[in-house]
């Protein structure tokens, strides 16, 4: 398959995902049996509020009106208004916005060199001290919970040594950078321990196939066997799970921004889910979901490129 | 082969020990006292409880629902793997796995936090959404697995000498499957511990006030320069835990022979 046709049908299969999502965080709040309103109100329902409420969600409309509306102001980047304050759901996301992409960006910049780095370092040299040592910590510390790190880290680092800054409150980030070290090595612990064991693991399934081994015999320099053969074949799952792990990144950037006070749209999807705002919550989920298939959308293409015959 | 390494044995016993016994060595009178004070064995947590008290407590409900919610998410997921792996209609097959790949499409923690939101809170909730987000994984690899055990040569012949479905497809399929199957468990098992401890830390799905490793370390957050043992007790809890599981189901499958 050529890659143009691969991409096109990978884009449908994208776009009914998004349609899929978006439809599902439509229905989540306006297809649940009883009223969303009354359930938003809270434990004393007060009919004034329930009445803004509804008016603010469109109970009071048909269902497919509503659906209608909620595609175009989709389409128009338009994700309605919070229940709490008024304020456009979108103008809330936008002000959010910086810190996330900031965490996000940064620590996807260290990742894929670190992850890359600490696999082939274990595959090269397979059972030494080095690989044994990393297999430990990657098995390890693959599934620990970002907060409980987070705050152990902060015990540690932040009071107990008073090294690092244990918060970010009422700190610009860019004057101070300590701030974002903590925040960013828990970020980095879960996708790092995942890809570095997938990069080692296709490493060595690469360094053992036939083409290496011919490579060899034909007297091709070892550096240039391993990193201009071996190694792109074996990135290429290792891409498809660096995407996959923007679900993780995001679950963490979630928890990191709630241990360390940053205000970015984790921080706010938990205030509006504490305060019951769906509209922010819906708004939230489309901006999520939407990233994370664009991003799986993608890693599928680069790895397609990197190592054609896997993607059947 | 190598032995199993006793810190790994520990990691996992210690907390575990903690939570399904636990329970049982707390006082049923509690005294309250002011927050954050250096009493007893590890001081008072944010409103003045004792905190070896709330570590005792607290260990049990993360513990039952990350092992509750895994045996839920295969108790459905198997089932429709294979039957999806089994089904003589394409047509079945795909309206069984499509929707999953939608649903692996989105973020697991957003996909929790949203649910738990509509939904409303309560340890059944918890459980049903944590199996939700974990039953497409187990779909997957039963269908897999069924897909590569149906193709055998034994089953063919079984199938012709006209052996019965419950014998085919019951007995000899899930004894086969066994093994791929436990294999994979370890790893749903830490991402559900993985997914509950988390949501319990957000808040999500728990009352506020819970005896709860998780929500102990949000809470008795804003103490930690106090009484740092409040929050760090129960943290390393949920990570020695998390850490020796992964350990320990990592140990047993290298010793699985090729």
């Amino acid at each position: 398959m050529s890659l143009s046709r691969y991409a096109l049908r990978r884009l449908l299969f994208g776009a009914v995902q998004v349609l899929a999502v978006v439809t599902a965080v439509f229905l989540m709040v306006h297809a649940l049996p009883g009223d969303a309103a009354v359930a938003l109100a809270g434990d004393d329902p007060d009919p004034d509020r329930v009445e803004v409420i509804r008016r603010a969600l469109g109970l009071d409309r048909p269902v497919l009106e509503r659906f209608g509306e909620w595609l175009w102001g989709l389409a128009r980047l338009d994700f309605g208004a919070s229940v709490v304050s008024g304020r456009p759901v979108a103008d809330t996301l936008v002000a959010a916005l910086g810190p996330t992409v900031v965490l996000a960006v940064l620590t996807l910049v260290l990742l894929v060199p670190l992850a890359v780095a600490a696999g082939v370092a274990g595959a090269l040299r397979e059972g030494g001290p080095l690989d044994r040592a990393l297999t430990s910590v990657t098995v390890g510390l693959h599934s620990i919970p970002e907060f409980a790190l987070a705050i152990v880290l902060v015990a540690v680092f932040g009071v107990g040594l008073g090294w690092l800054p244990p918060t970010a409150v009422g700190v610009d980030v860019l004057a101070e950078p300590a701030v974002l070290v903590l925040p960013l090595v828990v970020l980095l612990a879960r996708p790092l321990c995942s890809i570095s064991r997938l990069v080692r693991a296709g490493m060595l399934d690469a360094l053992a196939s036939d083409y290496v081994r011919h490579a060899r015999r034909l007297g091709v320099p070892p550096g240039r066997v391993r990193f201009a053969h071996a190694l792109p074949n074996a990135l290429a799952p290792a891409v498809q799970q660096v995407a996959r792990t923007t679900d993780w990144l995001l679950g963490g950037v979630i928890v990191v921004e709630a241990v360390f006070v940053i205000p970015g749209l984790g921080t706010v999807l938990v205030d509006a889910v504490a305060a019951r705002d769906l509209p922010v919550v819906q708004g939230l989920a489309v901006v999520f979901a939407v990233t994370t298939i664009a991003v799986n959308l993608l890693a599928d293409l680069v790895a397609f490129r990197l190592a054609p015959r896997a993607a059947a | 082969m190598r032995r199993v390494r006793p810190a790994a044995v520990l990691m996992v016993a210690v907390p575990l020990l903690l939570a399904l016994v636990g329970p049982w060595l707390v006082p049923a009178e509690q005294a309250r006292t002011a927050p954050f004070l250096p009493d007893g064995l590890l001081g008072t947590d944010f409103v003045g409880r004792d905190t070896w008290y709330q570590v005792l407590d607290g260990g049990r409900s993360v513990v039952l629902v990350a092992l509750a919610a895994t045996a839920l998410a295969y108790a459905v997921g198997v089932p429709w793997g294979v039957t999806a792996a089994t089904a003589r209609l394409r047509i079945v097959d795909e309206v069984l796995m499509r929707p999953l790949d939608l649903l692996l499409a989105v973020p697991s923690l957003l996909l929790l936090i949203v649910l738990a939101t509509v939904a409303g809170p309560g340890v059944a909730v918890l459980v049903g959404i944590v199996a939700l987000i974990a039953f497409p994984d187990v779909a997957r690899i039963a269908r897999a697995a069924a897909l590569e055990i149906g193709g055998r040569p034994a089953l063919e012949a079984m199938r012709m000498q006209g052996e019965s479905w419950w014998r085919t497809s019951v007995v000899y399929m899930g004894r086969s499957m066994a093994r791929p199957l436990a294999a994979d468990a370890g790893v749903r098992l830490t991402s559900s511990l993985y997914l509950v401890a988390s949501a319990s830390f957000l808040g999500v799905g728990v009352p506020p006030d819970a005896a709860d490793w998780a929500v102990m370390v949000d809470r008795n957050r804003t103490g930690l320069f106090l009484q740092p043992w409040a929050v760090v007790v129960p943290a390393v809890l949920i990570i020695a835990l998390s850490v020796g599981l992964n350990l320990l189901f990592d140990r047993a499958l290298r010793k699985e022979p090729r």
